[in-house]
């Protein structure tokens, strides 16, 4: 019993602090806008009605966190009541107390929003359920307390009933029992069966988008361009195992020589677009050899801060004065030139998604025969261990470089067609955040997993384009996707095939036979 | 055969690596030499205007070298780099703002107006110090068993990742929170930042800030309580044990465990005393605040030699003196000021990756 009290005490006290840092930045009532909206009308920072209804889902999940245990453990009636309850009571305690505080402050117009962003007193009217401020902490207490005890109860009787096994019981078996059926086996892995797939893969990719508005097909254009440039850090970290966070200076390099090559202003060459494609490709490509030159003797984590160096020095550059004779300092260059293609226009957002989705497949093709070629082979032996593989007769430092080389190669052509498309490239485009948005979806994807990249970049940059109201926490939501993630699943959601048995840690037990498997393959 | 084939090979790919060192090293000395001639040829700047460079190049690399200590006391032990120390900088200054913003709220002297910050300034630094460090040590222990300990025995790549998640986490948190703008740091009238001792040299006057002072003397106060802290008590015997051999250091009858929390707890203070010290002394702070310092003091360690207490000292220290020079030296823009510190990093791992004081260290550690 004295441990169920401080379980639920301590659960309690975490999904209050969570609340309340949710409340700090002004997730509540983004949400409560967003959940006001559903209930039929969006009214901003939310309604009262929509914000209990957010904190009560919030504490919801408190309560189904405050009884969680290992399977092994029987939960006892007892357990899941003084569990439930008392991490109820103590988060209704903790976001309470912070609303019956705030709300005193309100009505004595101090101005929280000098310190606190987030506490402007449109919001804190809201965050106060329009109620004067005791009555609101007791209110929002008194909720959160029932709404905590109800979802811990509610999901001892679904685990009681077993619905939870049922389900994933009745899924597993339809899954194995199709999976197992030798006729639908030979079909699956049938030649004919891919290139159907493939051939309508490629069908909806080009046919589908023409249904879509310039706003659908605009964010589609952009998760492209994050696969094309997943696609190239995926083979300097995913393959290579090169932490590259300056990977953003590649893609600067490719923009800027389409911009200055093309536009008007500050040199006034206005080459046409299609040859200086390569040549953005070539460049990025080669200042990657360059960079890695002095830097590919180190490993891992000091990599990590040299290319990182890196990436801040190419855009330091880029925005100094000194340079402006030549890249515009940070006025950045507009005008960027555009396509044209058998004397047409070619830069409506299709068009520029067509060609997006070309150098994608191109991309995944090339990284495709590369992984399975002699290079990937080297490439994998050096991720694995760089000395060994030296042994073994390979040129790491080759290899390395060749890595550097094509991830930024791909970058510079990513970079190409970003600022053609956008007309505009200005060097604070080109931050560390872009490096590391990349590396998140590399990572949430999976290391090394061609469908991972692909994945990764729809989950990271598709999904943050669609809900725009929640566009300012995106970083923070990004932080913590890579911290649960190498926690949970470092080899990301959708695993090679190597990384996978590699990522196994000693104490999990390793499937023998798929890693045999694997190895034939 | 395949045994000569193997050799060439291995010459050729020293001997690329030999000319890039050869044609960079000779580059970058050669216009070093010339911009130190062209500078003593022409007399451009006198005296003064380099002890006004001393003093600055000292302020900050004080400031660094608490930070880099951070660094590479994790990195003793850890051999990880705590990527997310720059942010535990970063909320240290925060810590010491709000204390500072609300003595300053309080009213002593109703006659004068005159708050408790500007009554009793001493009282208030050092609540302002105990804040801020109390707030990097919290947040550098929490990261620790949050984002780091469960990945203990992941390979190497993997706990840097975390850090890089909770780094941007905890930026984007106080930026969420507290909001993007900068924040004057409100210190007491009688640590104003433009009051100090002035001394003539050359004709025209040679400012030395108290808040520099203060900064500089506390910084080596800590540095040495730091030294003598991991050289004579148990404590540091453990530190030191544990970053030798973790297992040997375990069957030694050591917590290993309970060694890692205290260091990320020495190293988040540390933190902590450097953040409200640049906040008093520079004056202004944001959530940005931690990613700079934070890469130079990295850049300082490398260069004095990871995982070497005296090295980040003195490495730091060196920072702090090059880029207050280097862009007089080299003659170039001040806004070119960070590229330096990242040069300094790139050339010092082309030629001496050991660093200044450090072991010569196997390729596994590199």
């Amino acid at each position: 019993m004295a441990e169920n009290i401080q379980k639920g005490i301590i659960s309690g006290l975490i999904v209050g602090v969570v609340m309340l840092l949710l409340a700090l930045v002004g997730f509540v009532n983004t949400s409560a806008q967003i959940i006001s909206g559903l209930m039929g009308k969006t009214v901003e920072n939310g309604t009262p009605a929509s914000l209990l209804v957010f904190l009560a889902i919030v504490s919801f999940f408190g309560g189904m966190f405050a009884i969680r245990a290992p399977h092994h453990i029987a939960k006892s009636w007892a357990f899941v009541v003084v569990r439930s309850a008392l991490s109820g009571l103590a988060s209704g305690l903790i976001v309470g107390v912070f609303t019956w505080i705030i709300g005193t402050e309100l009505a004595s117009k101090v101005e929280m929003r000098a310190y606190l962003n987030a506490l402007s007193p449109d919001n804190v009217r809201v965050m106060t359920v329009d109620q004067p401020a005791l009555l609101a902490g007791l209110t929002i207490f008194g909720l959160l307390t029932a709404v905590s005890l109800a979802s811990g109860v509610l999901w001892h009787l679904v685990t009681l009933a077993g619905i939870g096994r049922l389900i994933t019981g009745v899924w597993t078996d339809t899954v194995s029992e199709v999976t197992s059926n030798p006729g639908v086996q030979r079909v699956a892995s049938s030649k004919t069966t891919r290139y159907l797939v493939y051939a309508a893969l490629i069908l909806t990719l080009f046919v589908l988008p023409r249904t879509f508005n310039n706003f659908i097909i605009h964010t589609l254009g952009t998760v492209g361009i994050y696969v094309l440039i997943g696609l190239g850090l995926n083979i300097v970290v995913g393959l290579a195992g090169l932490l590259d966070l300056g990977y953003v200076a590649f893609f600067a390099v490719g923009s800027f020589v389409m911009a200055l090559l093309t536009a008007p202003f500050p040199h006034n060459l206005l080459w046409s677009f299609w040859p200086v494609v390569p040549i953005c490709i070539g460049v990025a490509g080669a200042i990657g050899v360059l960079l890695g030159v002095p830097v590919l003797r180190l490993r891992g984590d000091y990599l990590a801060i040299v290319t990182l160096g890196f990436g801040e020095i190419i855009r330091i550059l880029i925005k100094s004065d000194d340079m402006a004779w030549l890249t515009n300092g940070p006025k950045g260059v507009t005008n960027v030139g555009q396509p044209i293609l058998f004397g047409q226009k070619f830069n409506s957002e299709l068009d520029f998604f067509y060609m997006i989705v070309l150098g994608a497949m191109a991309v995944i093709f090339v990284t495709n025969r590369l992984e399975h070629s002699r290079v990937g082979r080297s490439w994998i032996a050096i991720r694995e261990d760089e000395t060994v593989a030296r042994a073994m007769g390979i040129n790491t430092w080759f290899y390395k470089l060749l890595a550097f080389g094509i991830g930024a190669a791909f970058a510079g052509l990513g970079g190409a067609l970003v600022a053609s498309r956008s007309l505009f490239v200005g060097p604070e485009d080109y931050t560390l955040l872009v490096s590391i948005n990349v590396l998140a979806l590399v990572i949430v994807g999976g290391m090394g997993s061609i469908p991972g990249v692909i994945l990764g970049a729809f989950v990271l940059k598709g999904i943050p384009e669609l809900l725009r109201d929640l566009d300012q926490y995106r970083v923070l939501f990004f932080g913590i996707l890579l911290v649960v993630m190498m926690i949970l699943r470092p080899q990301g959601i959708w695993p090679a095939q190597r990384r996978r048995l590699e990522m196994a840690r000693d104490d999990e037990p390793v499937d023998l036979t798929q890693s045999a498997e694997g190895a034939a393959k | 055969m395949t045994e000569v084939a193997v050799r060439g090979r291995a010459t050729r790919r020293f001997s690329a690596f030999r000319i890039v060192q050869i044609v960079v090293g000779a580059a970058v000395g050669g216009f070093i030499i010339w911009r130190l001639l062209f500078l003593v040829v022409t007399g451009q700047y006198g005296p003064e205007f380099w002890a006004r460079i001393l003093i600055g190049g000292l302020i900050i690399g004080a400031v660094y070298a608490l930070i880099a200590i951070g660094y590479t006391l994790v990195y003793g032990i850890l051999r990880m780099i705590n990527f997310a120390h720059g942010e535990v900088f970063m909320t240290g200054t925060f810590g010491g703002y709000f204390v500072l913003e609300g003595l300053g709220a309080i009213i002593v002297d109703p006659a004068t107006g005159t708050n408790f910050r500007d009554a009793f300034p001493v009282v208030a630094i050092l609540v302002a110090f105990a804040v801020g460090i109390a707030v990097s040590l919290s947040v550098a222990f929490m990261l620790e068993q949050i984002a780091y300990r469960p990945l203990r025995k992941a390979p190497r790549l993997i706990p840097l990742i975390s850090a890089i998640g909770a780094s941007f986490f905890l930026q984007n948190l106080f930026q969420l929170i507290f909001g993007a703008q900068r924040r004057l740091y409100p210190n007491p009238t009688s640590l104003n930042a433009h009051l100090g001792l002035v001394f003539d040299i050359n004709g025209s006057s040679v400012i030395i800030p108290y808040t520099g002072a203060l900064t500089f003397v506390l910084a080596v106060t800590l540095m040495a309580a730091l030294y003598t802290l991991v050289q004579r008590t148990r404590l540091g015997r453990a530190m030191r044990a544990v970053a030798e051999d973790k297992q040997t250091a375990a069957l030694m009858g050591i917590d290993v465990d309970r060694v890692i929390s205290q260091t990320f707890l020495i190293s988040g203070s540390l933190a902590g005393a450097a953040a409200v010290m640049w906040g008093l002394h520079y004056g202004q702070i944001s959530f940005f605040i931690g990613f700079t310092p934070g890469i130079k003091a990295f850049t300082a360690d490398v260069l004095g030699g990871i995982g070497n207490i005296p090295g980040a000292m003195l490495g730091a220290m060196l920072i702090g003196l090059i880029e207050a020079i280097g862009p007089a030296v080299l003659g170039i823009n001040p806004q070119l000021k960070d590229v330096i510190a990242f040069m300094v990093l790139v050339l010092v791992l082309l030629f001496r990756p050991s660093g200044i004081l450090g072991e010569v260290l196997s390729e596994e550690k590199v």
